[in-house]
């Protein structure tokens, strides 16, 4: 999943990246095929080289060691995404629908929901605004809705000029849509399309996790399998400890070392 | 108020300047984030507060479950290992420990009001949160914020106008600030600038009280200056478990372990008792923390290479020739 989004990143692109899997996709890209790829996040930072700790957050104090700038939001949200000037934007979701649009708030009617999410933070500002949004998620069916309970971040609204209608920018939306069962692009109307599959399964397998009439490009095929580099590349230098690829991160709810 | 010794203890700073009812802006965009203020402000039972925070993360949870909170403003609150984040889901879903008004925006956005609030400008236009359910002309059942819709007057293009977001006071954690209150900061800084410029009245925490010399040494570092600050609190590891640039790493396992510690309201109030409560200030905090885990998030050095900026005495250049 990462290195299929990691392979979307073209060199010289200026990225506004998100936490958790687009950090990973972003620095693995820049580590192999991408190395004039610009690394933006939101609270201000410009990468000037790979961090030597993965980052486990867009605002990890690993950062401030490997940085050409650090600043304010200002200088990332504003002066690259704002002003049109950021080539692609990597978000995680917490689910996506039909249309792209993403839901990172909560599940349910807003004012007595069922589920509550952690927010925006700056989901709703790298999807409006950048010229491709990559949506990197692992694939489960509840996370397809045909409709989400709540747009956070803007993808084609209702398909067919909506976007543009609510006075989003031309020439901005999601691009891609990249799961651990396959790749997603969206069509001329803004409608979700499997254009790759993961060889783990099966074009009915995906059509199962999704929860609309999913449509199928026609020529669509199989992913290739990651290379020995890439694989050489993610385990050994961009996540050595399996911080992201182990879950390290996650807790065993053992007691604090203190 | 330039020139004046504003040194003080936290509980005199927070006493003075936290004011039941009022509107306050916590600063730090996961770095620099003041959990020594916020975990006094609990601790003296501050009472209906509107808690500002761009990305409160567990700053705000607690504070949200600890009942000081009545209202918030912000653009994500949640537990970045990814976990929950409790207290505020319980708030949102069950009313526990009450329900608060929820006010939220995206990061740009929030920035964007928090300068207009510095700038004392009416409003700022933006191409952000068009469409979404904070948009509330094309999803009346969505969000609610102060955002408004309408169409350039200069284009005709649909806009969202953010309006000025103000605050009586702001705290915030920084590396060095001078006695009189010139605080410097460095690193990952997010909204913070605005954030506290907005600010009717400022409580600076630092790592450290320097002269006033070695802030006109950088005076480019500085965030503010002194007449804007109320109160200056020296609070070593004041942002622990976030982190500060130069000083100390982000505590990854405190906010894995806040997340499994607090998933109950009973859960929470053992935790609240065991870190904030029981404890009478940020050294006693420490010590709990143990030594060995402070010292392990100490990072190595990592320093720049001094600046000059030119000291001109002579009014002339000219004067050498005479």
């Amino acid at each position: 999943m990462v290195i299929t989004a990691a392979r979307l990143i073209q060199n010289d692109a200026v990225l506004m990246v998100g936490t958790q899997w687009p950090i990973v996709a972003a620095l693995l890209a820049k580590a192999l095929h991408a190395p004039d790829s610009v690394i933006c996040h939101e609270g201000g930072v410009v990468m000037g080289k790979l961090p030597e700790r993965v980052p486990l957050f867009t605002v990890d104090p690993t950062l401030h060691s490997c940085s050409v700038l650090l600043g304010g939001s200002f200088d990332t949200l504003g002066a690259v995404l704002h002003a049109g000037r950021a080539d692609m934007a990597l978000l995680a979701a917490a689910s996506i629908d039909r249309f792209g649009n993403i839901n990172t708030t909560c599940f349910g009617d807003y004012g007595s929901p069922r589920v509550r999410l952690g927010g925006s933070g700056g989901g709703c500002d790298l999807g409006s605004l950048a010229e491709k949004t990559i949506i990197i998620m692992e694939h489960e069916r509840r996370r397809f809705p045909e409709k989400v309970d709540f747009i956070t971040t803007p993808g084609f609204l209702e398909g067919g000029g909506t976007r543009e209608e609510a006075g989003l920018r031309p020439g901005t939306g999601p691009f891609a849509v990249v799961t651990t069962m396959g790749l997603f692009g969206f069509d001329e109307q803004g409608e979700m399309i499997l254009l790759r599959f993961n060889p783990g399964f099966s074009i009915e397998d995906i059509r199962e996790n999704v929860q609309w009439d999913l449509r199928v490009a026609d020529d669509v095929s199989a992913l290739e399998s990651p290379t020995e580099e890439e694989l050489e590349m993610l385990r050994k230098r961009i996540d050595p400890q399996g911080m992201y690829l182990r879950g390290g991160r996650m807790l065993d709810g053992r007691d604090l070392e203190t | 108020m330039a020139h004046q010794n504003k040194l003080m203890s936290m509980s005199e700073a927070v006493k003075e300047y936290v004011k039941d009812g009022s509107a306050l802006y916590m600063g730090g965009f996961t770095q620099l984030q003041p959990y020594a203020a916020a975990h006094e402000i609990i601790r003296q039972k501050t009472e209906d507060l509107t808690l500002s925070t761009c990305v409160g993360l567990t700053l705000a949870d607690q504070m949200i479950g600890a009942g000081v909170v009545k209202n918030l403003i912000t653009a994500f609150v949640w537990n970045p290992v990814p976990l929950k984040a409790h207290c505020f889901s319980r708030s949102v879903i069950q009313g526990i420990p009450r329900t608060i008004g929820l006010e939220e925006y995206s990061v740009l956005a929030l920035n964007l009001a928090f300068y207009a609030g510095a700038m004392g400008l009416p409003y700022v236009a933006a191409k952000t949160l068009l469409g979404t359910g904070f948009d509330s002309e094309k999803n009346p059942g969505g969000a609610k914020n102060r955002l408004r819709f309408e169409h350039s007057p200069f284009t005709g293009e649909r806009v969202c106008l953010v309006p000025p977001i103000r605050h009586d006071l702001g705290i915030v954690q920084v590396q060095r600030c001078d006695a009189f209150g010139n605080a410097q900061a460095w690193g990952i800084m997010g909204e913070t600038k605005y954030g506290l410029l907005s600010c009717d009245k400022i409580i600076i925490c630092a790592e450290e009280i320097v002269e006033t010399e070695t802030i006109m040494r950088d005076p480019n570092r500085t965030l503010i200056p002194s007449f804007r600050v109320n109160a200056v609190v020296k609070e070593p590891w004041g942002a622990h478990p976030s982190s500060v640039a130069g000083f100390y790493d982000m505590d990854w396992r405190y906010y894995a372990y806040y997340g499994t510690k607090t998933s109950t309201e009973k859960d929470f109030e053992q935790y609240l008792d065991k870190w904030v409560l029981n404890v009478s200030g940020r050294e006693q905090y420490l010590r709990l923390l143990g030594d060995r885990r402070v010292r392990s998030l100490i990072p190595e050095p990592f320093i720049s290479e001094p600046v000059d900026y030119g000291r001109l005495t002579r009014h002339f250049p000219e004067d050498n020739d005479r």
